[in-house]
């Protein structure tokens, strides 16, 4: 099973140089959305095990992908588990 | 302009101070960013009440300076013709706001320079002492200065031909209400509402917030012509 280390992921507008996959940072991000959204820590470190692992698997198959699409496709899972969460994790950018 | 007509004038302008977002955005970032970052619920409280503070105090420094700007060049009685520039500003600014505050698109991102948004949306993630904190509520209201400058720029005039002790008082008022918005979020962050709840209210009711911003400017503007404009040139014929 690729550990997402060997996967490119180009970043957003191009401008910055594509650097490889890195879990913690994925599993980071979504933790903090759900704690954002009120979900108690050791709920949040659980969705974000499941987020993370759907995001691994959909990368298997992919040698490079931008950072905007692994954002869609973590979202897209995370609504199911915490759909405010997943509010948080895909306005962020927009609040200001 | 008697003192409870000229405090009233003070309470509607610094509302509609209350009723402009960016701070609240860069408040509802900070305390998102605190939560998420698994922060102690005291760490977060002291954050967000520095932020609350240095805001606070930003307000009131901005206004103060304004008021002894018109002090210092036109001294307690200013010239028609400044009250009637600001109230074209007021006017010109509540138009602006009408059709131009809240970009299009999902979110709350508003009609300023994008690069100042990352920065100040960085700076909000970056900030992890109290005193981080209350520089970035001393920056959020210089970066809302343009939507702000018209109603602190009617306060001052309408402080200036006070007596110093009321003088004093309009900039507490005004101080005060003009923090209500971020008080709100501040009370509702420390009682644990979820951040994802405020920002959809927010998000949700973006163009009523908008349209209301940009109402009261009007009103205003238009208030303050009325009552001192077309009544002080009434009273010279």
């Amino acid at each position: 099973m690729n550990m997402g280390g060997a996967i490119d992921i180009v970043k957003r507008g191009g401008k910055r140089p594509s650097e490889s996959f890195i879990r913690e940072k994925l599993h980071a991000s979504v933790v903090a959305a759900c704690l954002s959204a009120g979900a108690p820590t050791g709920h949040a470190e659980t969705i974000a095990k499941a987020v993370t692992e759907t995001v691994i698997q959909w990368l298997e198959t992919r040698p490079e992908v931008t950072s905007h699409d692994i954002r869609l496709v973590a979202s897209r899972h995370l609504r199911v588990h915490h759909p405010d969460a997943a509010y948080v994790y895909e306005h962020h950018r927009v609040t200001l | 302009m008697d003192i409870p007509s000229s405090l009233a004038i003070v309470a509607l302008a610094a509302l509609i101070h209350a009723s402009f977002q960016l701070s609240v955005s860069v408040l509802t970032l900070l305390s998102g960013h605190a939560i998420g970052a698994k922060k102690a619920k005291s760490r977060i409280f002291r954050l967000t009440t520095s932020y609350v503070i240095g805001a606070g105090v930003m307000t009131m420094l901005a206004l103060s300076f304004i008021a002894l700007l018109f002090i210092h060049i036109f001294g307690n009685s200013v010239p028609l013709l400044v009250w009637a520039i600001v109230c074209g500003l007021v006017l010109g600014i509540g138009i602006a706001v009408w059709l131009f505050y809240f970009r299009r698109g999902k979110g709350t991102s508003l009609w300023i320079s994008r690069s100042f948004a990352r920065h100040l949306s960085d700076r909000s993630k970056a900030t992890h002492h109290s005193v981080e904190s209350f520089s970035l509520g001393l920056t959020s209201v210089v970066s809302e200065l343009v939507f702000i400058l018209p109603s602190m720029a009617v306060t001052a005039l309408v402080l200036v031909q006070l007596e110093g002790v009321w003088q004093l008082a309009g900039i507490g008022i005004y101080t005060l209400i003009s923090l209500l918005g971020l008080l709100i979020v501040w009370a509702m962050v420390g009682g644990g509402h979820s951040i994802s709840k405020i920002q959809k209210w927010r998000e949700t009711n973006k163009r009523f917030l908008q349209f209301s911003a940009g109402s009261a400017l009007i009103v205003l503007g238009i208030y303050v012509y009325v009552t001192k404009i077309v009544t002080d040139i009434a009273g010279m014929m």
